[in-house]
C-alpha cells in the first residue's frame, strides 16, 4: 500500500468525490490559486477549474452561508476554513442554519455539506488561533462531527462525509497534515458513527481522537504496552457526534478502567462530555474513576514552553493510565 | 377620495387594460387574502385561549412586495428566501392558508410540521426556502441558492428579502460583496418599513439613503415603491432580466410601511396617529383597487365578492387547522438528521 501524507489523503478523497459527482465543489480562502494555505488542495484548481475550486475573500459568515444555501439547493459543497478558530465569526451559519434547516423545515430541505479545516492547538499561534471547537459543535443536534487521526481514516471518513446528506463538521489539525500512513489507491470508505478499536486489550480502555490520538495517546500507549506491560485497549473515536457509546461501554465493561484524552478544555469540554455519557452506564463496572486528560484551563499562551505545558502530553497520558491501573 | 389622490400622483404605467383583468384581480385577491390571514392571525393570537405561541410578525401593509415578486416568480427555477416576516410571501408563492395557519397552531399538518412556527415557514415544493429567524442570518443562504443557479446554469433568480434592520448585520455586507464577485443571480430586496422593531432607520443607519448602502459593491442599487404593486413590479423588472442573463445581483430598497407592530407584544408607541393615518392613504390594497377601478377592471361588487371569498377561505383554514392533529410525541425526534447512523456510503 502506498504511504501518503494526511493532506494528500484529504486531497485524494475530495478529488475522487469531485470526479464521481459534479455537485461536489470546494470553496474557501486560498484554496484555488494559492493551492491551499496548508497545501491540502494543491493542484485541484488545475484539475477542476474555477467553477469547482473557488477562492473566497475573508468573509467566513458569507462563504459558509453560501455553502449552506448551495446545499439547500442540492449541491454538495466542501467549505474549507483556514482554521476552525475562525468559525467563531460565523457560528450562526453552522449552528443556526446548517444544523437546523432539515429539522425546522419538517424534513423538506436537506443540507449535505462538509465544513473542514484545522482544529486545535497548532504551533505558537496564541489564544485566538488555538481553539478546540469540537465541544462547541458536538453538542448541536443536527450536526455530525468527524475527527480523523490517520491519513487512512482521513480519506475514508471524508469520502463518507461528502456523501452524507447531513452537515458534517470535519476536524483536521495543521500539526498532523504531514503525517504519513498507508492508504490504498482503490476505492474505500469508512463508516461515520463507528469507533475503531485500534488495539484490543484487557486492562484499561484508553479513548482519544484526532491530533490528541496521533501526538499524545498513540505514543503513550505504545510505551505503556512495551515498557510497563499494561494491556491497553486503545479506541479511536473517529466520530464525535453521533458518539459510538456502545463500543466504549462494551470496552469498559471488559477492562473496568478508562482514560479519555482530548486537547479540549476539561470543564464543558469533549472529554468531560464523553465521561458524563459513560459514567452511569459503567458505574458498577469501574475499578477506578474515569480519568480525563485535557488542556489546562487557561487561554493558550504563545510561548513555546508554556504552550507545551498547557497541552496534554505523552507523559500526562502515561501518568493517567498508571493512576487508574494503580501502578 | 384621499387614496385616489395618492393614485393620481403616481406615474402612469398602464392606461389601458392588457387583459380581461383576471390576472390583475388575482393579484388583488392575493393581497386581500394575505391581509385577511394576518388580521385573523392577530385575533387568534390575542384572543383568550390563545392558539398561537411564540413570536409572530405580521405583514399587513407590505403585501404588494410579496405579490409583486410572486407575479414574476418562475416556479421551475427561481428561489425565494426570507427573514421572519414570512407569512405573506409563503401564501403568495402558493402555500395553502391551512398549511400556514396549522403551522402557527403548531400542528402536524403545518408547512413545517409544527417545528418551525411563524418565523420558519418552508415549502420546498414552492421553492420557498424559508422564513429565517435570525436577522440577516439568511442573506448568505440566498447567495448559495443563487450560486447553485449559476453552477447549474438554470437561468433562475433568487429573491432574498429582509428588513431595514438586517442591513446593519455583517452578513449583509459580506454577502453583497461575494454576490457581486461571483455574479450571483440574486435580487437583494430590503422591505424598508422604516423601523427595525422600535428603532427608526434614522437611528440605525448612518447613511439615510438606504439605497446607498448597496453602493461600493459594483451592483445596481435603487429605490422602488413597495406599496404600489404596478410600480414595484415595473421597478424590479430590469434587475430580474439582468440577473437571468448573467449580469449579476442588484440591491433594491422597497419602501413600505407595516400597519401592525414589529411583533405581537409591540404597542407601537414610537408612532404617531398622524403618521399612521397618512400611511393608510397608501395602503397597497386600496391603491391597487382604485387603480383597477380607474381602468375599468374592478367594480364595487367584484371587490366585495373578493373580500367575501378570501374571508371564507381564511375562516375555513382556521377551522381545519384547529381540527388538525397535534404532532405525535415521537415526531419530535424525526428529521434532526437526514441519515441514519452508523452511516456507510
Amino acid at each position: 500500500m502506498p504511504e501518503i501524507q494526511f493532506r494528500q489523503a484529504l486531497r485524494a478523497a475530495m478529488t475522487e468525490e469531485m470526479e464521481r459527482d459534479d455537485s461536489v465543489f470546494l470553496m474557501g480562502e486560498e484554496v484555488a490559486q494559492y493551492n491551499g494555505a496548508y497545501k491540502v488542495s494543491e493542484g485541484m484548481l488545475k484539475r477542476f477549474g474555477p467553477r469547482r475550486v473557488i477562492d473566497t475573500p475573508i468573509s467566513e459568515a458569507g462563504f459558509s452561508g453560501l455553502g449552506v444555501g448551495a446545499a439547500m439547493a442540492g449541491l454538495r459543497p466542501i467549505i474549507e476554513f483556514m482554521s476552525w478558530s475562525f468559525t467563531l465569526v460565523c457560528l450562526d451559519q453552522l449552528v443556526n442554519n446548517a444544523a437546523n434547516i432539515h429539522y425546522m423545515s419538517g424534513g423538506q430541505i436537506k443540507c449535505p455539506i462538509v465544513f473542514r479545516g484545522g482544529n486545535g492547538i497548532a504551533h505558537q499561534l496564541a489564544a485566538t488561533h488555538s481553539h478546540r471547537v469540537e465541544s462547541i459543535y458536538a453538542r448541536i443536534p443536527g450536526l455530525v462531527v468527524v475527527c480523523p487521526s490517520t491519513p487512512y481514516d482521513a480519506k475514508g471518513l471524508l469520502k463518507t462525509s461528502i456523501r452524507s446528506d447531513d452537515p458534517v463538521i470535519f476536524l483536521e489539525s495543521e500539526i498532523i497534515l504531514s503525517d504519513r500512513g498507508e492508504v490504498p489507491d482503490e476505492e474505500f470508505t469508512l463508516p461515520i458513527g463507528k469507533a475503531h478499536v485500534e488495539r484490543p486489550g484487557a486492562e484499561v480502555t484508553v479513548i482519544s481522537y484526532g491530533k490528541s490520538m496521533a501526538r499524545f495517546t498513540r505514543p503513550a500507549v505504545a510505551r505503556l504496552v512495551e515498557e510497563d506491560g499494561i494491556d491497553v485497549e486503545l479506541i479511536d473515536l473517529r466520530t464525535l457526534r453521533p458518539l459510538d457509546t456502545l463500543t466504549l461501554i462494551e470496552s469498559i465493561r471488559k477492562t473496568n478502567r478508562c482514560v479519555i484524552v482530548s486537547e479540549d478544555y476539561g470543564y464543558c469540554g469533549m472529554g468531560d462530555a464523553i465521561q458524563a455519557r459513560l459514567h452511569k452506564e459503567v458505574f458498577d463496572d469501574l475499578d477506578a474513576p474515569i480519568e480525563v486528560v485535557h488542556s489546562d484551563e487557561i487561554p493558550i499562551p504563545f510561548n513555546h514552553h508554556l504552550e507545551e505545558a498547557t497541552m496534554p502530553s505523552v507523559e500526562r497520558v502515561i501518568q493517567a493510565v498508571k493512576e487508574v491501573t494503580y501502578r | 377620495m384621499a387614496v385616489a389622490d395618492e393614485v393620481a400622483k403616481r406615474p402612469s404605467i398602464r392606461k389601458t387594460p392588457r387583459s380581461d383583468g383576471s390576472v390583475e384581480l388575482g393579484y388583488l385577491r392575493m393581497m386581500m387574502l394575505i391581509r385577511r390571514f394576518e388580521e385573523r392571525t392577530y385575533r387568534e393570537y390575542t384572543k383568550p385561549g390563545q392558539k398561537i405561541g411564540g413570536f409572530c410578525h405580521l405583514y399587513s401593509g407590505q403585501e404588494a412586495i410579496a405579490v409583486g415578486i410572486a407575479a414574476r416568480f418562475d416556479k421551475k427555477r427561481d428561489y425565494l428566501i426570507n427573514g421572519y416576516r414570512c407569512h405573506g410571501h409563503s401564501l403568495a408563492l402558493g402555500m395553502s392558508p391551512r398549511a400556514a395557519m396549522a403551522e402557527l397552531f403548531g400542528k402536524a399538518t403545518g408547512c413545517s410540521k409544527g417545528k418551525g412556527g411563524s418565523m420558519h415557514f418552508f415549502s420546498a415544493e414552492n421553492r420557498n426556502m424559508g422564513g429565517h429567524g435570525i436577522v440577516g442570518g439568511h442573506i448568505p443562504l440566498a447567495l448559495g441558492l443563487a450560486f447553485s443557479q449559476t453552477y447549474r446554469e438554470t437561468g433562475g433568480v433568487t429573491y432574498c428579502l429582509f428588513g431595514d434592520g438586517a442591513i446593519n448585520q455583517g452578513t449583509f455586507s459580506e454577502t453583497l460583496n461575494l454576490a457581486s464577485l461571483y455574479k450571483a443571480p440574486c435580487l437583494f430586496i430590503v422591505e424598508n418599513n422604516g423601523v427595525a422593531m422600535g428603532t427608526q432607520v434614522e437611528r440605525s443607519s448612518a447613511e439615510k439613503d438606504l439605497a446607498l448602502r448597496g453602493s461600493g459593491f459594483n451592483m445596481p442599487h435603487f429605490h422602488v415603491d413597495g406599496n404600489d404593486l404596478d410600480q414595484f413590479m415595473e421597478g424590479i423588472a430590469d434587475a430580474i432580466k439582468r440577473a437571468r442573463t448573467g449580469g449579476g445581483p442588484s440591491f433594491i430598497v422597497a419602501n413600505t410601511y407595516r400597519f401592525r407592530g414589529h411583533s405581537m407584544s409591540d404597542a407601537m408607541k414610537y408612532r404617531t396617529r398622524e403618521e399612521m393615518e397618512q400611511a393608510k392613504l397608501r395602503d397597497p390594497i386600496s391603491l391597487y383597487e382604485v387603480s383597477l377601478r380607474d381602468i375599468g377592471l374592478l367594480t364595487d361588487q367584484q371587490a366585495e365578492a373578493l373580500e367575501e371569498e378570501v374571508s371564507a377561505e381564511v375562516e375555513q383554514a382556521i377551522q381545519q387547522a384547529d381540527a388538525d392533529p397535534q404532532p405525535t410525541m415521537e415526531s419530535r425526534f424525526e428529521d434532526a438528521l437526514a441519515e441514519t447512523y452508523p452511516l456507510e456510503k
